[in-house]
């Protein structure tokens, strides 16, 4: 990988990084398809039913495909007082942004792509890009439940990108890079999750409220918004909010575990199995923690999100930049 | 905060708990005996009385009848007998009335169809509808 970063540009690079994008993209919907079918699998035994059993053997497994091929079937309606162009481009503002931040993402010490320097701060400078489509998105549908929707997308977004950053920054002040790589290598001896578990704590929480999840699942809250900034979204471009949805997850699930978890050291003195399959086992624990939140939570007020984001967790991950400061100096 | 991880303990518990669903399509649903069902019929025990007939509060049954075939006998036979399962409720009336339990119920009830007219069953249809008829029918 390095040294083809590193070659001189030509079609051959053009044609590798291509394929290398595209690969990374088959993936990253393959886990969208599982992660989707899990998710309904877990919520469907946690309340007592069994979840799809229908499509693709006994337990489901082709069900999202099938929803899928179904959503390329249905009639692309655009609404006559729609704002046109803007109504097309929303879904592609949305989701460009959510497969860009997995370049900035180490899986395993050989497989990675981009080794940006300040891979923490591009993520997340980045991944701040797709409120903007949601909002588009909410706007151009000129519907007062998408707008309404939209609105507190971005409301819900800029309060807890910042939590999410000040926790974060207790980790690269321990790291003392915000290269992503460094980051795990810091945590050779010990994780960041027991180095730093008030940052790893509000860190989770901004970023279940940053995927727009349960429970800060008000930008799409179903019951209230119908389905909030995607109402009048229908077939593929839908498809496209959605993937976007689920590729962050993907996407927050490898950071958490590369920031707090250790990317991909083994635990103690199981160092025989391959790193790859300590990142993926403690990925898909993150993503199970979240489909679990999402089986158990009711959604919290509007009005008490926004209280809990700048009252709570602010000052919160205030105190844990001070308090990291001050160990750091003291004891390193 | 307590309640946010009783909450999570409770999610969790219910994951390995026995399900609630049926696996109805693939396995029948256990029915009570009482249960309602498309009617069977018994052409052989029909007394051509009209009672069904005349009790029915949608109208949906028609029936005709002929004379005993064998001219030493009296009374008549059953010739054509139609349920019109468009407008049947399935009240159980016909099956109450019948003093010769010439037609009864079963627990069989998928009626969908694809057209109306597979809806209007015929006599040899209701006399061959001869699966879980219901045990217990007193005259």
């Amino acid at each position: 990988m390095e040294q083809w970063l590193e070659s001189a540009p030509g079609w051959t690079n053009v044609a590798v990084f291509f394929g290398l994008g595209a690969l990374l993209l088959l993936v990253v919907l393959g886990f969208v398809t599982y992660a989707i079918l899990a998710e309904r699998k877990v919520m469907g035994f946690m309340q007592g039913r069994i979840g799809p059993n229908q499509v693709g053997g006994r337990l489901g497994l082709l069900q999202t495909v099938a929803d899928v091929l179904k959503l390329l079937l249905k009639e692309d309606t655009i609404p006559k007082a729609a704002d046109r162009p803007l109504y097309v481009l929303a879904p592609i503002i949305a989701f460009t942004p959510s497969f860009m931040v997995l370049a900035a993402l180490p899986f395993t010490d050989a497989f990675r792509f981009a080794d940006i320097g300040v891979g923490l701060l591009y993520y997340i400078a980045v991944s701040g890009l797709t409120t903007i489509g949601v909002v588009t998105g909410g706007w151009a549908s000129n519907n007062k439940y998408a707008l309404l929707g939209g609105m507190r997308a971005a409301a819900q977004m800029i309060s807890y990108e910042i939590p999410l950053v000040m926790s974060a920054l207790g980790v690269v002040l321990l790291a003392g890079s915000m290269n992503l790589v460094d980051i795990v290598t810091a945590q050779d001896n010990v994780w960041f999750i027991f180095a730093q578990p008030l940052a790893f704590l509000i860190f989770f929480i901004a970023a279940v409220a940053e995927l727009n999840r349960v429970p800060f699942d008000l930008p799409e809250a179903e019951s209230e918004l119908v389905s909030g900034f995607h109402v009048e979204y229908s077939g593929f471009r839908w498809a496209f909010f959605m993937l976007a949805e689920y590729v962050y997850l993907f996407a927050m699930a490898a950071l958490i575990t590369i920031l707090f978890l250790g990317g991909w050291h083994p635990v103690a003195f199981l160092g025989w199995i391959p790193g790859s399959v300590w990142f993926a086992l403690k990925f898909c624990a993150i993503v199970y923690v979240l489909i679990w939140f999402r089986a158990t939570f009711p959604r919290v007020r509007a009005d008490q999100l926004m209280e809990f984001a700048w009252k709570v967790l602010l000052p919160l991950s205030l105190v844990n930049i001070v308090l990291t400061a001050v160990i750091k100096s003291l004891f390193f | 905060m307590i309640g946010l991880v009783k909450g999570l303990a409770y999610t969790l518990k219910e994951l390995t708990r026995e399900k609630v669903t049926y696996k109805y399509p693939h396995e029948p649903l256990p029915l009570p005996d009482r249960f309602r069902g498309i009617q069977k019929f018994y052409p052989e025990k029909c007394i051509v009385c009209n009672q069904c007939m005349n009790i029915c509060p949608t109208q949906c049954i028609q029936l005709t009848g002929k004379k005993h075939p064998d001219p030493t006998k009296k009374g008549k036979v059953i010739e054509t007998y139609n349920i019109n399962f468009e407008i049947c409720i399935l009240c159980d009336l016909c099956t109450e009335v019948c003093p010769t339990e010439a037609i009864v119920m079963t627990n069989n009830f998928e009626l969908a169809e694809y057209s109306r007219d597979a809806l209007y069953k015929d006599l040899t249809w209701l006399d061959e509808n001869d699966t879980n008829v219901r045990r217990e029918n007193k005259p």
